[in-house]
C-alpha cells in the first residue's frame, strides 16, 4: 500500500492536489516503483474529472531530488537503461499531454528528473527558500537528462540557459529560475499552496487551457543567438569551453551538446527523445559515469560518518574556534570558519601578522561580494566573526583551537602546553601540521586525549579535504568532534592514522620524486606536466605542484621520508642541487616555471636544467611511461600504507582523500578505482620493468605482489 | 558588607579614540562599537548567554542604524535573543547607559548588563538646508511629468543659490547646508555654541587664556606619559583598520608629545574672536570612538567566577542653566555623593570630562566655592576642593578627545583601573552635558 501513499490526489473542488510523499524515505526520488505509481496517477487525472492539477511535495525542503542513483547503479546492460529511459519519457510525455493545466508548486531542492517533470508541467510555481534550487545535475555524473530534459529545457529558457544548466550541471536558486523562464512565479513559502490553487482557478475561469512555453529572446544579441546561425556559434563555443575545461576526458557534456544541436527546433518530439535516450545510454554505459557515480557515493558515505567507527559517539558543539598563527593556512582556517558561522579569534605574534589575516579573508569575501554572491549585510556579518588578539584573552570560551604555526616540533610542543593551560579543559587542540608526528606532539597537551591532527590543503577555502589525525591517545570523542567540525566548514574529512606525511602527502612524495627522476634522464618539464594534464587528467602535473608546494619543503619532506621509509625512497640528483639554486616555487617566483607579479604561473624557466646540472632536455621516454612511474610509484605506496600500515581503513578512502585532496582525476574513480581497473598484476609486471632499470624504488611492494599473486582488487 | 545585589563591574574595554576625519573616519559608529565590545567579551571571557542587555550611548544616530545598540550588540556575536537599546544623554550618554543598567541589577530585575557608548563623529551627515528639503518633498509627491517640470526647475535654482552660499562661505544663508555636528554642537534652548558657552565660564570666573593653555598642557603630558607607560593602551582594544588591515591602532592619537604653551599660544580664539579665550588647542577635539564595560550582580559575578574591578556606589544627574552648562558636574556630584553616603573629601581620584579647560577650572573653582555652594546648590557651604594631583592624572578630553556618546564609560573605564593601580578605595567620574546638565558616578575599588 506504501506506494499509493507515496503519490496521491487531495481533491480541492475541481482541483487535484497530488502530494509527493515518498514513504520511508527522506527525499522524493524517482525510482521504478514511483514512476509507476506517478503514472497511475496521471492515468487516473486524465479519467477524472479535475479541471486542473498542482504538483507538491511535503517534504520539508525537498521536492524531487531527482532519479535513483541506486538504481542507476545497479542497471549494467543497455536494455535496462533502455527500459527505464523510455518508460521516464513516456510518463513525462503522458504528464504533457494532459487535457487539464498542469502547476508544479516547487518547494525545495528540484534536481534532475524532479527538473525534467515540472519542465513536462504547464505552469512553474517556486518559493524564494534558500532550500529551492532547480536544475539538471546529470553531466556531473557522467550521463545526461534523460527525461526529456535536453528536449525541453532549451525550447523554454533558451540555448544560452540551458547549456549554464546542462553542461555544468547547475542548480539555480528560485530567483534566477525565474529570470531564465524556468520559473513563472516565486512566492513566499507559507502560501505556495494559497497562490497554486489560486493560479489554477484563474485557469480553470479562463477556460482551463494548456500552455506551451517557448523561449523568446529579448535584445538584439540574445535573438542572434536563437537564429540558426547564431545557434551555430553558440554550439561550438560550448564545445570549446567543455573542451578548454575537461581535455576531453568527460564526455557527458559533449554529448549533451550534440543531443541538443541535433534535437534544438525538432517539430516531432518523439524522435527528439529517442535521439536523447540513445545519448543517455551511451553516457551511461561509459567508464566514467561509472567512476563519477562510484565518486558521488564516497561524498555521501562522509555525510553519513562520523569518523569513529564501531561505536555511537557524539561530536561536542562547536561555536567558537581559535587559530594560532594568522598565516596563509592559519588565515584560509579562519575564513571558512567565519563563512560557515562560526566565531574565530586568530592569535598571532603582532598585529601585522593579523592584519594579513584580516585581509585575506576580506578579499575572497570581497570577491564574492563583487560577484554578488553575498550583500553588504553578509559580508559584514561574516567579517565581524573574525577578531585577532596577541595574548590569549578569549580562549576560555573556545570550543577547539587550531594550531597553524612553524612547523618546528619544539616550539609546537611549548605552544600547544601553553595554549591548553589557558583553554577550558574540556577544549580541544588540534594541530594542521602537514609533516610531523601528532603523537609526538601530544607530549605537549596536558591531557593528549583532548589532542589530534586536523590537517587542512592549501589553499584552505579550494581544497575540499581534511585529513583528521588520530595520535595514539587521541579519544574517540576528539576525533567526532574534529570529523564534525570540518563538515560543518564544508570539507570531507577522512580520518587518519598518525605516520609520516599521513596519507595524501606519503602517496605524493613518490610521485613528485619520480618526477625528479623523469628530469634526471633527459624529459623535459613541460612534456611531463602536460601528459599528466591532458591525458592522464591531473590538475596541474608533478612540476608544477611541487612549485606550488614549495621545492624547499619538498626536498625537506623527502629527507624526512628517506630517513623514515629507508631504501624506498630516492632523491634524484639534481633534485639535491635545487637549495644551492635558490629556487623555491611560487612563493619566491622562482622555480621550474616563471611567475608574473600577481604569482600566476607562466612558461617553464628554461635556466632550471642548467642549475640543476641537466643538459638539454631531450625526451627519450615514452609519455605512458612518465605516467606509469607517477602513477603506480602512488600505488605502491598506498599498497603498504593502506594494506600494512592501516593509515585508512579502505580503499574509498584513499580514494575520496586523493581526489578531494590533490585533485586526482574524479572520472577516474581515484587512485585505487583506476590501479583496480588496470589491474594488479599489470602494475606489478611494469613496475618489474621500471626498477630492474636500476631504479629499487620502484620494486613492486610484497602487499601488491601478493594482490597480483590472488588476482584481488584494493576493493572487493 | 558586601551584599549579593550590588552592582558591579568586571572590566570595560575601549576602542583608540581617533581625531574625526583621521584614522577612524571610514570606520561605522557600530564598527567602533564591536570592536570594544567584542574585545571586552573576550578579555572577560564571558559567555555571551549570560547577557541579558545590552545599552549604549550614542547621540550622532547613523541614519542606516538608528538602534545603534542592537546593532552593535548582533556584530559582536551578542545571541539574538538578548535585546539591546539606545540611549541619548547627550555628552552623558554613555554615563545614561551605565546608570540604566545599575538601576536594573540593582533592583533584581538583572543581573549581567553591557552598557558602553559608541561615537563616529566624522560619519555625522550633512544635510539639505530646509528650503531645498521642501522642494524635494514636493518632487517626491508630484504627480506626472507636467507636476515635476516645474519643480526640478526650482530646484535647479535653489542649487545653484547653495552654491553661491557655499562659494562665499556664508553659513547663515537660508540655502547653505546643515552641518549636523554644528548644529547638535548648538544650544537649541538659548541658540549658543558650546564653545560659548565656555567662553562665558572662563569671563565670569577669570580664567585666562595662559591658565587654560597651561591646563591644555598638563592633559596632554599627562596622556602622553600614561600611553608610554601603557596604563592607556591597557585599557584600548586593538583596532585593524580595513579594508586594509595594513595598520593597527593600538593608541589614541590626540595626545601630542611636547605639547607647550608657544605652540597653543599661536592658535586664535574660535568663537569670540575679539575677546575670547577659547581656542581649538584648549578645547577637546571632536573624535570618533567607543567604550563598553561589563556589569553584574555581586552574586552573578561570584557565581561566574568574575573578579570585578569596581562597585557602583551612587550616580546622580542634575540640571542648570543650559548657557553654563560646562559647570554641570557641580551640580550633579552632590547627588551622586549623597547617594553613595560619601563626600567629596572621600574622592581620592577624579575624572572630569575635559570639554573645555576653562569649564573644567571654572567646575574646580565652583566646587570650592562656599557662596556658590549656597546661593546655588542650596548647601549649607562648599561642595569641597578638587585637587590639580588626584584630577585626570591620566590626561583627558582635551588630549585624548571627547567622542560624545562614548565619554562618559571611557571616564569610568579609566578611572576604576587608575583606582585599582593606587590601590584607592573611592573615585568620582563626572561630566558636563550640553543643554545644561550634570552627570556623576562614584565608584568603589572591589578588593
Amino acid at each position: 500500500m506504501s506506494i499509493q501513499e507515496s503519490i496521491r490526489i487531495i481533491p480541492h473542488g475541481d482541483i487535484a492536489v497530488v502530494e509527493f510523499d515518498m514513504v520511508g524515505e527522506k527525499v522524493n526520488k524517482l525510482n521504478t516503483p514511483m514512476m509507476t505509481r506517478l503514472r497511475e496517477v496521471i492515468g487516473e487525472l486524465r479519467k477524472s474529472t479535475f479541471k486542473a492539477a498542482i504538483f507538491k511535495s511535503n517534504k520539508p525542503k525537498i521536492f524531487i531530488a531527482g532519479a535513483d542513483i541506486d538504481e542507476i547503479k545497479s542497471m549494467n546492460s543497455k536494455e535496462q537503461f533502455e527500459k527505464a529511459v523510455l518508460a521516464g519519457q513516456e510518463i513525462f510525455n503522458e504528464l504533457e499531454d494532459l487535457p487539464i493545466p498542469t502547476i508544479a508548486a516547487v518547494h525545495g531542492a528540484c534536481a534532475g528528473g524532479g527538473c525534467e517533470f515540472i519542465m513536462a508541467c504547464d505552469y512553474r510555481m517556486a518559493t524564494d527558500d534558500n532550500s529551492t534550487k532547480i536544475g539538471l545535475p546529470e553531466t556531473k555524473l557522467g550521463i545526461i537528462p534523460g527525461f526529456g530534459g535536453c528536449v525541453r529545457m532549451p525550447r523554454m529558457i533558451g540555448l544560452a540557459n540551458a547549456f549554464d544548466i546542462i553542461l555544468a550541471g547547475k542548480l539555480v536558486p528560485a530567483k534566477k529560475a525565474e529570470k531564465m523562464g524556468l520559473i513563472d512565479q516565486v512566492v513566499y513559502p507559507t502560501i505556495l499552496q494559497e497562490q497554486a490553487l489560486k493560479m489554477a482557478q484563474e485557469l480553470i475561469q479562463k477556460g482551463s487551457k494548456k500552455r506551451k512555453k517557448i523561449f523568446e529572446p529579448q535584445g538584439l544579441m540574445p535573438k542572434f543567438l536563437e537564429s540558426i546561425v547564431g545557434r551555430q556559434v553558440v554550439y561550438s563555443q560550448a564545445k570549446k569551453g567543455v573542451l578548454q575545461l575537461t581535455h576531453g576526458h568527460y564526455p557527458a557534456p559533449l554529448k549533451a551538446i550534440q543531443v541538443i544541436s541535433r534535437t534544438y527546433g525538432m517539430s516531432d518530439r518523439n524522435r527528439a527523445l529517442q535521439i536523447e535516450r540513445e545519448a543517455f545510454i551511451e553516457a551511461a554505459a561509459t567508464d566514467v559515469s561509472r567512476n563519477l557515480i562510484h565518486v558521488y557515493y564516497l561524498t555521501e558515505m562522509v555525510k553519513k560518518q562520523t569518523g569513529v567507527t564501531g561505536r555511537e559517539v557524539k561530536a561536542n558543539d562547536v561555536h567558537s574556534i581559535g587559530i594560532l598563527g594568522a598565516g596563509t593556512m592559519g588565515g584560509g582556517i579562519a575564513f571558512i570558519a567565519a563563512d560557515k558561522g562560526l566565531e574565530a579569534r586568530m592569535k598571532d605574534i603582532n598585529f601585522d601578522a593579523i592584519g594579513k589575516g584580516l585581509k585575506h579573508a576580506s578579499d575572497l569575501w570581497g570577491k564574492s561580494l563583487k560577484k554578488k554572491r553575498i550583500n553588504k549585510y553578509e559580508f559584514q556579518q561574516k567579517m565581524d566573526r573574525i577578531t585577532g588578539t596577541v595574548d590569549y584573552s578569549g580562549f576560555k570560551i573556545l570550543d577547539v583551537v587550531v594550531e597553524a604555526i612553524v612547523e618546528d616540533m619544539e616550539i609546537k610542543k611549548k605552544v600547544i602546553a601553553e595554549t591548553a593551560k589557558n583553554m577550558r579543559p574540556d577544549a580541544i587542540i588540534a594541530t594542521n601540521t602537514s609533516s610531523l608526528s601528532v603523537t609526538e606532539m601530544a607530549q605537549g597537551h596536558p591531557k593528549p586525549e583532548y589532542f589530534a591532527g586536523m590537517h587542512f590543503f592549501n589553499p584552505v577555502d579550494k581544497m575540499p579535504l581534511v585529513e583528521v589525525i588520530r595520535g595514539e591517545k587521541t579519544s574517540d570523542e576528539t576525533i567526532a568532534t574534529i570529523f564534525e567540525l570540518s563538515k560543518r566548514l564544508g570539507k570531507m574529512p577522512v580520518v587518519v592514522k598518525d605516520g609520516p606525511g599521513f596519507l595524501v602527502n606519503r602517496l605524493l612524495l613518490p610521485y613528485m620524486a619520480e618526477a625528479a627522476f623523469l628530469l634526471q634522464e633527459g624529459m623535459s618539464i613541460e612534456k611531463v606536466d602536460q601528459a599528466y594534464v591532458k591525458d592522464f587528467g591531473m590538475p596541474m602535473g608533478p612540476f608544477a605542484l611541487m612549485d606550488e608546494v614549495g621545492l624547499d619543503v619538498c626536498l625537506k619532506v623527502l629527507k624526512i621520508f628517506k630517513k623514515a621509509f629507508g631504501s624506498r625512497v630516492e632523491i634524484a640528483p639534481c633534485m639535491e642541487k635545487l637549495e644551492k639554486s635558490g629556487r623555491m616555487g611560487k612563493k619566491n617566483s622562482k622555480g621550474f616555471y616563471k611567475y608574473d607579479e600577481r604569482g600566476k604561473r607562466q612558461e617553464v624557466d628554461s635556466t632550471v636544467y642548467a642549475d640543476l646540472g641537466l643538459s638539454t632536455p631531450t625526451d627519450p621516454l615514452a609519455l605512458k611511461e612518465c605516467i606509469e612511474r607517477g602513477i603506480f610509484a602512488m600505488v605502491n605506496e598506498c599498497s603498504l600504507a593502506l594494506l600494512e600500515d592501516q593509515i585508512v581503513q579502505s580503499a574509498h578512502e584513499v580514494d575520496l582523500a586523493m581526489i578531494m585532496g590533490t585533485g586526482f582525476p574524479p572520472f577516474r574513480g581515484g587512485l585505487l578505482k583506476y590501479a583496480d581497473s588496470v589491474g594488479s598484476q599489470y602494475i606489478v609486471d611494469q613496475l618489474e620493468v621500471y626498477s630492474s632499470k636500476g631504479a629499487s624504488r620502484l620494486k613492486p611492494s610484497t602487499p601488491l605482489r601478493n594482490m597480483a599473486k590472488t588476482q584481488r582488487k584494493f576493493y572487493n | 558588607m558586601a551584599n549579593p545585589r550590588d552592582v558591579v563591574i568586571v572590566d570595560g574595554v575601549r576602542t583608540p579614540f581617533a581625531k574625526a576625519g583621521s584614522k577612524l573616519k571610514n570606520i561605522h559608529a557600530a564598527e567602533l562599537g564591536k570592536v570594544a565590545l567584542k574585545e571586552l567579551i573576550n578579555r572577560t571571557q564571558l559567555d555571551v548567554n549570560e547577557v541579558e542587555e545590552v545599552i549604549i550611548g550614542n547621540t550622532g544616530n547613523p541614519v542606516d542604524a538608528v538602534n545603534i545598540a542592537r546593532v552593535v550588540a548582533l556584530n559582536a556575536g551578542i545571541p539574538q535573543k538578548t535585546s539591546a537599546y539606545t540611549v541619548h544623554r547627550n555628552c552623558a550618554s554613555a554615563l545614561e547607559s551605565i546608570s540604566n543598567g545599575f538601576e536594573k541589577i540593582k533592583s533584581g530585575t538583572m543581573d549581567v548588563v553591557i552598557a558602553g557608548g559608541t561615537e563616529s563623529m566624522s560619519q555625522m551627515p550633512t544635510l539639505l538646508p530646509e528650503k531645498i528639503q521642501k522642494i524635494m518633498n514636493q518632487l517626491f509627491a508630484a504627480k506626472g511629468p507636467s507636476q515635476a517640470l516645474p519643480l526640478l526647475l526650482k530646484l535647479f535654482q535653489a542649487d545653484l543659490k547653495q552654491i553661491k552660499a557655499l562659494l562665499t562661505s556664508n553659513m547663515k544663508d537660508q540655502y547653505f547646508p546643515v552641518i549636523s555636528i554644528m548644529q547638535g554642537l548648538t544650544d537649541p534652548f538659548v541658540g549658543i555654541n558650546m564653545g560659548q558657552t565656555a567662553e562665558i565660564l572662563a569671563k565670569e570666573w577669570g580664567l585666562s587664556r595662559e591658565m587654560q593653555d597651561q591646563f591644555a598642557v598638563r592633559s596632554h603630558l599627562r596622556a602622553v606619559e600614561a600611553t608610554k607607560n601603557g596604563k592607556l593602551p591597557a585599557e584600548i582594544a586593538p583596532f585593524p583598520i580595513g579594508p586594509d588591515y595594513k595598520e593597527t591602532l593600538t593608541v589614541d592619537i590626540g595626545p601630542r608629545e611636547g605639547q607647550n604653551m608657544e605652540a597653543l599660544g599661536k592658535l586664535k580664539p574660535f568663537f569670540d574672536k575679539r575677546t575670547g579665550t577659547i581656542t581649538a588647542g584648549n578645547s577637546c577635539p571632536i573624535t570618533d570612538g567607543a567604550a563598553m564595560i561589563l556589569m553584574m550582580s555581586r552574586e552573578k559575578a561570584q557565581a561566574l567566577g568574575m573578579k570585578p574591578i569596581a562597585k557602583i556606589r551612587g550616580y546622580g544627574f542634575a540640571g542648570l542653566e543650559p548657557e553654563r552648562m560646562g559647570l554641570g558636574p557641580v551640580y550633579s556630584t552632590p547627588i551622586a555623593l549623597k547617594r553613595a553616603g560619601l563626600t567629596l573629601k572621600d574622592m581620592q581620584l577624579i575624572e572630569l570630562n575635559e570639554a573645555f579647560a576653562a569649564q573644567v577650572m571654572a567646575c574646580q573653582k565652583a566646587f570650592d566655592s562656599d557662596q556658590f555652594g549656597k546661593d546655588k546648590l542650596g548647601l549649607s557651604g562648599k561642595v569641597g576642593e578638587i585637587r590639580d594631583d588626584i584630577l585626570n592624572v591620566n590626561g583627558g578630553g582635551i588630549a585624548l578627545g571627547h567622542p560624545v556618546g562614548t565619554t562618559g564609560t571611557r571616564l569610568v573605564i579609566t578611572l576604576m583601573k587608575e583606582m585599582k593601580r593606587r590601590n584607592l578605595q573611592f573615585g568620582l567620574a563626572t561630566l558636563c552635558i550640553g543643554g545644561g546638565q550634570g552627570g556623576s558616578m562614584v565608584l568603589e575599588a572591589e578588593a
